[in-house]
């Protein structure tokens, strides 16, 4: 008996050797994510499941179960559409994004003259792109682009994409200026992911004779894949969390009238995450296939 | 005759052999051996950099030119970027409304010490993922990555409630205390970013230090944290631009009182008339031109001071991001 609780404070002792600095470091982080992230989260889904009504002194819950979820998709006129515009303009402008970020950051990748001002220049979206102060500018006009309407593009967009999906493509392409603006963090990231190539690669096949073209195909593109990956996640959470969103003003202002209520709004948030958390779970599942069969090639 | 003709030929082909010799390297000079070395693709990458440049300054150009102009110019159509008159009454109009100096204060102090203490917390978080034993580890880098994902929207009235019985609201508490914790803004991915770079540094510097009889704390404070220095200032850089322009949360969480500049933005169109109460909320596209440049000057008032700590630090921002090596 006694041999055995020894052995148990043994173990203990050495678990907590093991553990204790490990847990000390990330101690803030637990107790931050049990208060300020569990219980919300918790919360919330506890309230997307009843009504909740404002009393004195703090919130009246009534039970509903699935009332709240059934009545986002069956009842709601505004909420369903939305989602889905939003989702079509989404699956069109992360591509756009993502490949922008990458050819821009080849660009400054390249050695010339001035590239350090033009370097310094492309940072700037990332002080900009997330403020309110971007929104201003937008609503007075300051991103439009001239070319939409000097070139009569919508009749031909109309006519080569067709019916429903032209109008989508014409939102996205009357963005095209913000979508330059949301791409800074994402050049970033795949700028710093091109010095995790080693430069001898490139004169390995240089020698070998391949062209530039081959070289980028071969080496810079799949070097970069876990940085497209990070961008592509980065990307989406951006657009999810965009201040111009319409999903998300719909939710804030459910939040606030009095016969739908917190209930309802935590009802409609976990119905959007549960739609960004499946588009997130593919793309994840997309690349780390494509990493996978890669690695096996090596 | 013959050797006439023959000292022709030769002189000819000499002249060929030298004109194709000549021309390879203008080939050579225009087209570039790399991708990046040839007059062409040099002129080419100018061109299209240039162009999107152009589109990055044009807001910034506008702001300022709108924000230069006087009445008779805003009004006038003709006067399009360069105005006839420069006036400064529209900057000292934005100072007034803002009340520049205190929201100043506010934003400053917010910024400031939540970006250095998510320096401190998402460094320490991120050095005992890629480096201590954690029980859990990949379970707890899943929560990571699921506190990134989920949006403030859905978790945000919960939280108003925890900080309200925290009784942190209107102060900056309610920013500070979730920093401390390694719940500030983005703070997952801080914490990724560190924990990439620690994974990158080379374990036998770690392993000397604790022969020499160093704890860990003295471990982490005296050599990984100097070590990841440019890896802090990336960090510190995304994170005070981060909170210097949040708007959601302090719309939230900073009702009156204490507000910072973002929010003061917002609520200039009724500082400034107080009498379009409400009108202008709903038709922002139809706000009208006075108003308009002093809400420009407003909003060049506010990037003003986070692009003169941009352009203080980016030298070593450029660099240090490229070193941080996030690699997956």
């Amino acid at each position: 008996m006694n041999k055995v609780q020894s052995h148990k404070k043994q173990a203990l002792l050495h678990s907590s050797k093991r553990y204790g600095t490990g847990m000390l470091f990330m101690l803030p982080w637990m107790i931050g994510f049990c208060v300020f992230v569990a219980i919300p989260i918790g919360w919330s889904m506890f309230m997307s499941l009843h009504k909740v009504a404002v009393v004195p002194g703090g919130f009246k819950y009534t039970w509903l179960g699935m009332q709240n979820y059934r009545d986002a998709f069956l009842k709601d006129n505004v909420f369903p559409i939305e989602l889905i515009t939003y989702f079509e303009q989404m699956l069109l402008m992360i591509p756009i994004i993502v490949i922008f970020a990458l050819l821009i950051s080849l660009l400054l990748n390249q050695r010339f003259p001035g590239r350090f001002l033009y370097r310094a220049l492309f940072f700037l979206p990332v002080i900009f792109a997330t403020g309110q102060v971007l929104s201003e500018l937008f609503t007075q006009g300051a991103g439009d682009i001239p070319f939409l309407d000097q070139y009569n593009l919508e009749p031909m967009v109309k006519e080569y994409v067709g019916g429903e999906f032209a109008t989508t493509v014409m939102d996205v392409l009357s963005r095209v200026v913000l979508i330059l603006w949301y791409s800074g963090v994402q050049i970033l990231i795949f700028i710093a992911g091109f010095q995790t190539v080693s430069p001898s690669n490139y004169e390995a096949v240089r020698i070998d004779g391949a062209s530039p073209w081959d070289s980028f195909w071969k080496i810079t593109l799949p070097a970069s894949l876990p940085f497209i990956s990070l961008n592509v996640l980065y990307t989406i959470i951006d657009l999810f969390t965009f201040p111009l969103n319409p999903v998300l003003k719909h939710i804030k202002d459910n939040m606030f009238k009095v016969d739908t209520g917190y209930g309802y709004a935590s009802a409609l948030a976990w119905i959007y995450f549960a739609f960004i958390f499946v588009l997130i779970a593919v793309v994840m599942w997309l690349f780390s296939r494509s990493m996978k069969s890669r690695g096996g090639q090596r | 005759m013959n050797t006439d003709i023959r000292y022709e030929k030769a002189k000819r082909r000499i002249r060929g052999l030298i004109w194709s010799r000549q021309s390879q390297k203008v080939k050579q000079l225009v087209m570039g051996r790399n991708l990046s070395d040839g007059l062409l693709a040099k002129l080419v990458i100018y061109i299209l950099l240039s162009i999107v440049a152009y589109l990055y300054l044009q807001p910034l150009l506008y702001m300022i030119s709108t924000m230069l102009k006087n009445i008779s110019d805003l009004l006038d159509p003709t006067v399009k970027w360069i105005p006839r008159q420069i006036t400064w009454e529209n900057l000292s109009k934005a100072f007034d409304g803002l009340q520049y100096p205190e929201a100043l204060r506010n934003t400053a102090a917010i910024a400031l010490s939540c970006s250095i203490v998510q320096v401190f917390i998402c460094a320490m978080t991120g050095y005992a993922l890629a480096r201590l034993a954690v029980p859990f580890k990949g379970v707890i880098t899943g929560l990571i990555i699921l506190t990134f994902l989920i949006p403030p929207e859905v978790i945000v009235i919960p939280l108003y409630v925890i900080f309200s019985r925290l009784g942190l609201l209107n102060s900056m508490f309610v920013f500070l205390i979730p920093a401390v914790f390694g719940q500030g803004l983005k703070g997952a991915l801080f914490i990724l970013i560190f924990r990439q770079f620690f994974h990158a540094q080379p374990i036998s510097l770690e392993e000397a230090a604790k022969l020499d009889g160093a704890s860990v704390f003295r471990l982490f404070f005296r050599i990984m944290l100097p070590l990841a220095r440019s890896a802090c200032l990336v960090v510190f850089l995304f994170s005070f631009i981060w909170y210097w322009n949040m708007y959601y949360e302090p719309s939230m969480f900073l009702a009156k009182g204490f507000t910072p500049l973002s929010i003061r933005l917002d609520n200039l169109d009724n500082v400034l008339n107080p009498s379009l109460l409400g009108h202008t909320a709903d038709s922002p596209g139809t706000a009208n031109p006075v108003t308009e440049a002093t809400k420009m000057a407003a909003a060049f008032l506010i990037i003003l001071p986070p692009i003169l700590v941009f352009m203080f630090l980016q030298r070593w921002f450029v660099t240090g991001i490229e070193r941080t090596g996030i690699v997956e």
